[in-house]
């Protein structure tokens, strides 16, 4: 990958990508997540995917996207830590394949940085149409919540789990706050971030001279001031706490959070993922072959961890009658290979399966933009897929053992049946 | 029209098809610049064929054998097959639908090996009435898992209501009650009847040349069979089994569901215009979908679907509105109205030029590719001939079958209301 700093916290990195049929480009605004723009930033990407001054109405972007044989454009928000990340992307056919000769990738490129840096104002403002429908979407967004019981449960062991800290603000925002948004806090809050955010431009396979130029130009309007974003986190331990919530529904929901009690360093990362791999992260892992297949307590049950944040998830779908086997058996099989044996073969079985998946990165432009926008947000040095292998084949049972040992089990929450559907 | 933009198509589509004596057919897609390899073993065998003929005898399946079958065929006497992929470093996976059961890999390293497993993990079946008793217990779970999800139940609701008999109808997994009718002798039957190499795909599509693929098979031994199951005809009325059913779940919104019921067509053109009618009655582009989402009638993933199986073709359209009853209305008077008046010019263009897009998209990374190989044994057809039908496609032709399709009074609606709600009626 060629990274280079085009401006004030501004980088672009491009990535060879000429075997693929499409190019991608993208735009990620990195900024300190704040609980008070929270929600103005939830509804930001729903107001920005609608149009830019280039071409302000949602409908005729919809067909102008079309007419580019259907380029997709996204706009979305993410949490990384304590950081808000804001994504941009359109991608699209390459040039050779337009049926006419049109030039695809200039199309491309004129509606990212016109999404990302030239949206539509009225009296430099967003637009008032605009704000009051999207405020609507996200209202519904967030009331329709609970329709996904598997998500719900996962969000509300986050939200006793982060309580107050920063890198448990809500993605979405949050009901409450919405009325105090306008037009005028939105605008703030996106011209903020445009001075403020760490801006990462990644281009594979178009033109990124083109669209280095076009973004220089941009830029060279907004008054560049970043700020510094916030270290990784984590929270602290403490003796565990258990949720539970009742609702009409067939399958309970278990979600239980972990925290490693100190920060996960960079270094560390490969053991980490062998860790996970070996716990609850494949079809050869303990949470699947023990608890889901052996014991058939669970449909699902998988582990994965937040380095960001240092936070060790295990969510799984449970008979109601049988969340606590479930919860206990799950318990039981960390201990065991905290302070039982690792055999070689489950070691090794978990390396190659994550090995494999580290050899195909370069196999599609999502996995490739993942790869590299992972290593640049974790902000040591980039490593790639083959680097990261090197480590990962270093990694030993030992470091498993010890990884898994350092988690500290912080809290369960339950979504589970009425005792009359039972 | 560039010519050498729809030469460069070509050639990203181009592959290698061999049919073997055995029956097997094989489809690869070479890809030397890429890493991994992915393939896809399938069968024609879905959760729709639940009554055959085989050998002279008339069979009768309960719902979800097909996707019951797929989950025990991980194993054998040797063991699982899930670790001896992880051996090899695959990612193995399976997945059943309404008219086939496929099984999967992904792989960078021993190709070769997880080839042997795939093509391997049909050959031996091995069922027990122990090891199909640990299994109900498993897919219990997951059949479970879906009847919480108002996106899933409202398709099944749909379904359910515009069929009387064909077994579209039930869900792919079956139910837990229909699942414990299930025996050893049945899953042996099934096996004998849709697991033979001539009822059978192998797509192949990455860093694999056709000699390799092909030395698997050779390697794999695979017998030939003259077994052929017939299936037996499916006796479905053309009007609807129930015009409204409405139920309530642990939800926020209400969530509507529209079908229509179609006489079945045949065909990569009809089923062309179907995908295209979807888009141009409510697709982001209309202004059907504009007026829902600027009144915030609906949410953002309101939709349209279209089923094409064996003796069946359906249209669904669903979504979450606190106003079932108006978004139904205003989603009738739209189709009306672009029977009368004849589908927009420019949107049919752009939803042309967006379904080639589609289709070239689907060429590009391994899986995609070893997918669509896989589609157009199904689907009996080429990536040549879709593009050959999408490029020769006229509006007169979708405004004529506009004239025979989306009829109310072959409509079903669902409506799933939120308990609160539903107890307030």
């Amino acid at each position: 990958m060629q990274r280079e700093q085009i401006a004030n916290g501004v980088y672009l990195n491009s990535l060879p990508a000429e075997k693929f049929n499409r190019c991608r480009l993208s735009i990620h605004f990195r900024f300190p997540a704040s609980r008070e723009l929270a929600t103005d930033h939830a509804l930001m990407p729903l107001v920005l995917e609608r149009g830019y001054a280039g071409c302000p109405d949602m409908t005729e972007l919809s067909r102008r996207l079309a007419r580019l044989y259907g380029a997709a454009l996204t706009v979305s928000t993410g949490m990384q830590g304590a950081n808000r990340v804001l994504s941009i992307s359109i991608s699209g056919i390459k040039d050779r394949y337009a049926l006419e000769s049109e030039a695809l990738s200039a199309a491309y490129a004129e509606i990212l940085l016109g999404v990302a840096l030239d949206p539509y104002f009225e009296n430099g403002l967003f637009s008032e149409e605009a704000v009051r429908i999207e405020k609507m979407t996200l209202t519904r967004q967030l009331e329709s919540e609970i329709n996904d019981k598997r998500l719900y449960c996962v969000r509300q062991a986050r939200r006793r789990f982060y309580g107050d800290s920063p890198a448990g603000i809500e993605r979405d925002g949050y009901l409450a706050d919405l009325p105090k948004v306008t037009c005028e806090t939105l605008t703030n809050a996106y011209q903020k971030m445009l001075r403020e955010a760490t801006i990462e431009v990644m281009v594979l396979g178009a033109d990124e001279a083109a669209v280095k130029s076009a973004l220089v130009e941009k830029l060279a309007g907004i008054d560049r001031q970043p700020v510094c974003l916030p270290e990784n986190t984590f929270m602290p331990a403490q003796p565990t706490a258990a949720f539970e919530e009742k609702m009409e529904l067939v399958q309970a929901k278990l979600c239980m959070m972990f925290t490693l009690d100190r920060i996960a360093e960079p270094q560390e990362l490969n053991a980490f993922r062998l860790a996970m791999a070996v716990f609850g992260g494949c079809s050869t892992s303990r949470l699947f072959v023990n608890v889901r297949e052996k014991q058939s307590l669970c449909y699902y049950c998988g582990s994965r961890f937040t380095s960001a944040s240092a936070c060790m998830m295990v969510d799984s779908g449970v008979e109601p009658a049988n969340a606590n086997k479930a919860e206990q058996a799950i318990l039981k099989e960390l201990d065991q290979l905290v302070n039982g044996e690792i055999s070689d073969e489950e070691l090794e079985n978990a390396r190659r399966g994550i090995l494999s998946g580290m050899e195909s990165v370069g196999d599609s432009l999502s996995s490739l933009e993942n790869w590299y926008f992972g290593e640049i947000m974790r902000g040591t040095e980039i490593c790639t897929p083959e680097e990261s292998a090197k480590q990962l084949r270093e990694v030993t049972k030992e470091d498993v053992r010890r990884i898994l040992g350092s988690f500290r089990y912080s809290l369960s929450y339950l979504v589970t049946a009425k005792e009359d559907a039972e | 029209m560039n010519m050498n933009s729809l030469e460069a198509v070509r050639q990203a589509g181009a592959c290698d098809t061999v049919v073997l004596d055995c029956g097997l057919t094989v489809k690869v897609k070479s890809m030397p610049d890429y890493s991994g390899v992915f393939a896809i073993y399938g069968t024609r065998f879905g959760s729709v064929d639940l009554d055959f003929e085989l050998d002279g005898k008339k069979i009768h399946l309960p719902a979800g054998v097909a996707h019951f079958l797929e989950h025990k065929m991980f194993e054998s006497e040797e063991g699982d097959a899930f670790e001896k992929f992880a051996k090899t470093g695959a990612s193995a996976n399976a997945y059943t639908s309404f008219d086939k059961t496929c099984y999967l890999f992904a792989a960078t390293q021993q190709v070769e090996e997880s080839l042997d497993i795939l093509l391997s993990m049909v050959g031996k079946p091995y069922f027990t009435e122990a090891t199909i008793e640990k299994e109900q217990g498993i897919i219990g779970q997951e059949i479970k898992m879906y009847d919480d999800s108002p996106d899933w139940r409202i398709l099944t609701a749909l379904l359910g209501c515009m069929y009387h008999n064909h077994p579209v109808r039930y869900d792919v997994a079956g139910t837990v009650e229909s699942i414990a009718k299930i025996t050893p002798e049945m899953l042996y039957d099934c096996c004998k009847a849709f697991y033979n190499p001539g009822n059978m795909v192998l797509a192949v599509a990455g860093n694999i040349t056709t000699q390799q693929v092909l030395d698997a098979c050779e390697r794999a031994n695979l017998p030939k069979t003259s077994v052929k199951a017939k299936r037996l005809p499916i006796n479905e009325p053309e009007n609807i089994a129930c015009s409204r059913k409405e139920f309530a779940m642990s939800l926020a919104k209400p969530c509507l569901g529209v079908g229509f019921k179609e006489v079945p067509v045949e065909g990569v053109k009809p089923e062309i215009i179907c995908d295209l009618i979807t888009e141009l009655i409510c697709g982001g582009m209309t202004p059907l979908y504009r007026e829902l989402y600027d009144k915030s009638l609906v949410n953002p993933g309101f939709d349209g679907e279209f089923l094409v199986l064996d003796g069946c073709t359906c249209f669904m359209f669903t979504g979450e509105t606190d106003q079932p009853d108006l978004v139904r209305e205003m989603l009738l008077k739209e189709i009306e109205r672009q029977r009368q008046e004849g589908v927009d010019e420019e949107l049919f263009t752009l939803c042309k030029n967006q379904m080639y897009g589609e289709l070239l998209q689907d060429l590009e990374n391994i899986e995609d590719a070893a997918t669509a190989l896989a589609g157009s044994f199904y689907r009996r057809r080429s990536l040549a001939d879709e593009l050959e039908a999408l490029a020769s496609l006229t509006k007169e032709e979708v405004d004529a079958m506009l004239q025979k399709m989306l009829k109310p009074e072959r409509s079903a609606t669902v409506v799933i209301w939120p308990e609160e709600e539903e107890a307030n009626k």
